[in-house]
């Protein structure tokens, strides 16, 4: 029971933080989204979760949550990637605006 | 139809430490008569200041962000001073300052906003075959994706109208730029010409050249910037 109740909390988290980069990023809030909720109703019925790893071809139930665990990582992780882009051009647009007005003319560069 | 001259040509160079070469280039580009700013990419070199010798204005970024931020700083500089007419060169030697010309004359006997330098359409001296496979292959990946007709997708001596320079926004730093600045010429809808021109190949321009590994980056590049606004 009481990791039942930590791991909701921690997806429900995943699932409020999927919700909040939606708008920034759609494809991948909505995955992250899908696959927090979708564990959120596993760890409370871990029955279905054996169900389903069964027709999917996985032993275990708590296997297929750990594999989905493994998916979240790596989506969050993608979705960082992005963030470092979006810095990125938020940089360059700066460095562009600087430059410019730094431009230097040919006489006075000598 | 054929449009007015333009009265304002500035030539746009990127330039990332190359001392060795840029006064070389500029001396060749300067007599032209038409305004020259070298984008300086935070090079530690003396690449700004033998630029800004040789007669070019320099603009100088804070820090290197590579190749495509330089070209867009150039653009963006260039249109800011009401350039008419816009020409990228690439900085390392490999073009002939004489080609320019041609390009815009393309650009105004076409009626056309961008004219595309194409050295497979034009002459190269020197090109290694694995240089060709690779750039063949991305003009085919590119023809495949934007639906433009270009044989060249990645040369540096392009020349485009303020029209067409003011639709390009290119988000691509480094050097996923030239297949993204294809991108935007499909976007925008306006019509592109692609010019013959010669490409000279130097130890010095192969050095700096891209790679088969460069490639992939430039795919994973492109695609991550689908993801994201």
């Amino acid at each position: 029971m009481i990791a039942q109740i930590g791991l909701s909390i921690l997806l429900a988290g995943i699932v409020v933080y999927a919700w909040t980069e939606y708008a920034r990023a759609p494809a991948i809030g909505f995955v992250s989204m899908l696959v927090a909720a979708a564990g959120l109703y596993f760890v409370w019925l871990p029955e279905h979760a054996t169900w389903l790893a069964e027709l999917v071809g996985i032993g275990r139930g708590v296997d297929l949550i750990l594999y989905v665990w493994v998916v979240i990582s790596l989506l969050v992780m993608l979705n960082l990637h992005l963030k470092l882009r979006s810095q990125m051009e938020l940089i360059t647009a700066l460095a562009r605006e600087v430059a410019i007005a730094n431009a230097r003319s040919p006489a006075t560069t000598k | 139809m054929r449009a007015e001259p333009p009265n304002s040509i500035w030539l746009v160079i990127a330039a990332y430490n190359e001392a060795a070469v840029i006064g070389v280039v500029l001396a060749d580009l300067i007599g032209c008569g038409h305004s020259v700013v070298v984008v300086d990419d935070g090079s530690i070199d003396a690449t700004a200041s033998i630029a800004g010798s040789a007669g070019a204005i320099v603009v100088p970024h804070p820090i290197n962000l590579g190749q495509g931020a330089a070209l867009q700083t150039g653009i963006e500089f260039a249109l800011r001073r009401g350039a008419d007419c816009i020409v990228t060169f690439d900085a390392d030697g490999q073009h002939r300052a004489g080609d320019v010309a041609a390009l815009i004359e393309a650009l105004m006997k076409n009626d056309a906003d961008f004219a595309l330098g194409s050295r497979f359409l034009g002459a190269s001296v020197a090109m290694p075959f694995s240089r060709r496979l690779l750039l063949k292959t991305a003009a085919w990946f590119t023809r495949v994706t934007t639906g433009l007709r270009v044989t060249d997708t990645h040369n540096g001596l392009r020349a485009m109208t303020r029209r067409g320079a003011s639709e390009i926004a290119l988000r691509q730093n480094r050097m996923a730029h030239a297949s993204e600045l294809l991108h935007e010429i499909a976007r925008s809808g306006l019509r592109y010409v692609e010019v013959p021109v010669t490409i000279e190949y130097s130890k010095y321009s192969l050095a700096k050249g891209q790679r088969l590994a460069d490639s992939l980056k430039i795919l994973v590049d492109l695609s991550a910037q689908r993801l994201h606004r």
